[in-house]
């Protein structure tokens, strides 16, 4: 699914819908190519995809299906996937998914609650 | 090497050089014409200035393609790839898989890399870090409709290392 990071209306990065993952996790390079600031963010040592990862805990300003909102996201270094995750708590709380993989497509609708 | 002139100036040029000479360069926009270097397509005005340090404006875009084409390189117009990019869209007859072949085709020469898509197989600029896609997207004021990513070069790369 193709996510706009702050103001990165040129470029939409492509994101995997992960309801396993608690929460959004986005390459590192982002942040700095979006001017989201991580000095002094809080920093927790993840292992996702069987890469050990340094993650730097901030907010984003996310748009999906035309709705912004602000998001809590993870920018990890390393981070070597050819995409970004979407979870539970930067993601799936604010929108309704219904997904069909025998047909391969999938629906979002933002939560009338957000 | 081969004697060429140019908006009044001579020119020695062979294939090698004008290959070492877009190593690090990305291609501009493709509006109609383009030339394969190394496999990548460039307009052909963009490649013949970049190698003599001409003005693009101090020659034609058919002066480049015919002095290109004499290199052995490939010329070719962008059009009939935005037909297929149509095409791929809008043809159900042969389901989802057969697009989705060709798309794989389409990313197959650029595994590793980041690439920003403005069709499901039109690759507007792929790079090996991601800021040189922005700053191409940026420059030429370009967006990737389809998304940015980078093109998996392996399977870990495109599932992670979760259990199948």
């Amino acid at each position: 699914m193709p996510v706009q990071v702050e103001d990165l209306v040129e470029a939409p990065q492509l994101c995997l819908v992960d309801t396993g993952s608690t929460a959004n996790r986005f390459g590192a390079w982002l942040a700095e190519a979006t001017g989201v600031d991580l000095s002094g963010a809080p920093e927790t040592t993840l292992n996702i995809g069987g890469v050990t990862t340094l993650a730097r805990h901030a907010r984003a300003e996310l748009t999906i299906a035309s709705m912004r909102y602000d998001a809590p996201v993870s920018f990890c270094d390393p981070w070597p996937f050819a995409f970004n995750l979407l979870g539970l708590e930067g993601f799936l709380r604010f929108f309704r998914v219904t997904l069909c993989a025998a047909e391969d497509w999938l629906e979002v609708e933002p939560e009338r609650s957000t | 090497m081969a004697p060429f002139t140019i908006s009044g100036q001579q020119f020695q040029l062979e294939r090698a050089e004008v290959e070492r000479c877009l190593v690090n360069v990305l291609p501009d926009p493709v509006h109609e014409h383009y030339v394969v270097v190394r496999g990548r397509r460039f307009p052909p005005k963009q490649v013949l200035s970049c190698v003599t340090g001409l003005d693009r404006a101090d020659f034609t875009t058919h002066q480049a393609r015919r002095i290109l084409k004499r290199l052995g390189f490939v010329a070719a117009r962008a059009h009939r790839e935005e037909v297929s990019d149509r095409r791929a869209e809008t043809d159900t007859r042969d389901g989802k898989g057969s697009q989705e072949t060709r798309q794989a085709d389409a990313l197959r020469p650029y595994l590793g890399q980041w690439v920003a898509l403005a069709g499901p197989t039109e690759v507007l600029v792929a790079a090996d870090r991601p800021e040189e896609v922005l700053a191409w997207l940026a420059r030429h004021e370009r967006r990737a409709t389809y998304g940015m990513f980078r093109v998996p070069a392996s399977a870990v790369e495109a599932e992670g290392g979760a259990p199948t």
